[in-house]
């Protein structure tokens, strides 16, 4: 097999490997975003995306829409935490390594509605915005993000959330909220929430 | 677990630190610091645009040491500029060899201390000569990486890590084009010496004219115009080397000249102060005169 039929395959890997955990977010006053799944009924979002927490709903790759609660956000990081009643789901495995410029990346997400598109680039720059409350540490990709791939994952090359895309950042700019953060994010919100377990990292 | 595009994705990380390590922060304007290349352990190439000031300049290396710098040289017309540290601290980046369209480059930039920034792409064209603003570029080359603010001055990169030319958006045009490394190195050498890019000079006035089919068999190539002369200066070069009224000039050194910006590439660097071919038809015959181009002031 020649390098680019290696390249194609390992993609359609990714591809088949992430499908799963990728999901639509739909706000009936902003319209619709996407998420990832994070184990136990739990999506993962933007924030802006979750809008005012109310008639939200999340489409899986295989079924709904479902009623979605919110549980938790964060305003300054943009990501907001989603409870459905659906479990049994793979979850997403989020990236423990250091981001690294020059590194591949792809965001899988519902650009300007088309569902699961996945557009590639590179990591450019690990770095930092600033918002109400201070810095938050971001991550820059050459990545063409569109409204409809905010809250979807920006992937490295071994199919781990890097990120999650958020438009709401950067202005035209493709940034997204790296792993650490929703790391500490989805931590919270185990801490302050009985129940089921948040995620480990074994798909 | 590891596939080919975990492999490939390491190599552009790879490249991208190998490179980054020649890659420097140039602050040399008010606003927006840029990018630059080491180009030897105490001279950095960077695009000429970006250095606004002669006194104050800093350079940031890849370590985060700021060491001071000197404008060493300029050439505007290919927006290059060379700047030299106050003691030799850099590490020279290796240069890559001819572009190919299709290849895959990453263009690379220190815009800030927050570390090396990152675009992949791939070469879309190579083109050139080309007028710029405020004078000639030989040769360019195209992609559609990403140039981010402060990317000026910094390196494309092959997936080697190895330098395929410079990047400037300062030609305008509304994209950045990237100089090639062989230019801009050649460029460099020369401002290195004189501080300056000389331009060449022969005291000819001329325009575009086509040459006739006969005249191109008589040429033994196909090529479609020259440049009529339409007035030769008194003790200029071309006067020196024998050059007429009514000549048509349609090679230099072997390469073909069509039009002037052909010309005006083929008259600079190397060639000034060399005694070179220039061939012509005179009556309908070829003719080559030895003309040694002189240094335009």
């Amino acid at each position: 097999m020649n390098l680019t039929s290696q390249f194609e395959s390992a993609l359609d890997d990714l591809m088949t490997r992430i499908r799963g955990v990728l999901v639509v977010v739909n706000n009936k006053r902003q319209g619709a975003g996407a998420g990832v799944l994070a184990g136990d009924g739990l999506v993962l979002t933007n924030n802006h995306v979750a809008g005012d927490g109310h008639a939200l709903e999340v489409t899986l790759e295989d079924g709904g829409p479902y009623m979605a609660k919110l549980v938790k956000r964060n305003t300054d990081a943009d990501l907001a935490l989603l409870q459905i009643a659906e479990h049994g789901h793979p979850a997403a495995i989020f990236s423990t390594r250091e981001p690294r410029p020059g590194e591949m990346v792809f965001a899988y997400g519902h650009p300007w509605g088309q569902r699961n598109v996945l557009t590639g680039g590179v990591l450019s720059a690990v770095t930092t915005a600033h918002t109400r409350s201070g810095e938050i540490p971001i991550l820059r990709s050459d990545v063409q993000l569109a409204p409809g791939n905010s809250g979807g994952p920006l992937l490295n090359a071994a199919g781990e959330v890097l990120g999650l895309n958020a438009m709401i950042f950067g202005g035209d700019q493709s940034v997204a909220i790296p792993a650490s953060i929703i790391r500490e994010f989805l931590a919270e919100a185990h801490k302050s929430r009985p129940g089921p377990t948040i995620p480990g990292d074994v798909m | 677990m590891s596939n080919v595009l975990v492999e490939l994705s390491n190599a552009m990380v790879a490249a991208a630190e190998k490179a980054g390590a020649s890659t420097v922060l140039v602050s040399a304007r008010r606003r927006m610091s840029a990018s630059g290349i080491v180009y030897a352990a105490n001279l950095i190439l960077t695009a000429d645009h970006v250095v606004e000031q002669e006194e104050g300049i800093t350079v940031t290396l890849s370590d985060g040491s700021v060491l001071g710098a000197k404008l060493a040289g300029r050439d505007p017309g290919s927006d290059l500029a060379l700047l030299r540290l106050e003691r030799p601290a850099g590490k020279p980046a290796e240069i890559s060899g001819e572009a190919k369209i299709g290849q895959l480059a990453l263009a690379l930039g220190r815009p800030s201390t927050g570390g090396i920034e990152a675009s992949l792409g791939v070469v879309s064209a190579v083109g050139g000569p080309v007028r710029t603003p405020r004078g000639m570029l030989d040769r360019y080359i195209r992609t559609d990486t990403t140039p981010y603010p402060g990317f000026s001055g910094g390196p494309l990169v092959d997936s080697e890590g190895r330098v395929i030319g410079l990047n400037t958006s300062g030609f305008g045009y509304g994209a950045a084009l990237t100089i090639p490394a062989d230019l801009a190195w050649s460029v460099a050498a020369q401002l290195e010496k004189h501080g300056s890019v000389q331009r060449g000079y022969l005291g000819i006035r001329s325009q575009s004219v086509e040459i006739s089919e006969p005249a191109q068999k008589v040429l033994k190539r196909e090529q479609a115009a020259g440049l009529v002369i339409i007035g030769v200066e008194d003790d200029s070069p071309a006067e020196t080397g024998g050059l007429m009224v009514g000549d048509i000039l349609v090679g230099i050194e072997k390469h073909p000249i069509h039009d002037h910006d052909e010309l005006f590439a083929n008259l600079a660097g190397e060639a000034v102060g060399k005694s070179i071919a220039v061939e012509i038809l005179r009556g309908g015959k070829p003719e080559t005169l030895n003309i040694k181009v002189g240094v335009r002031a």
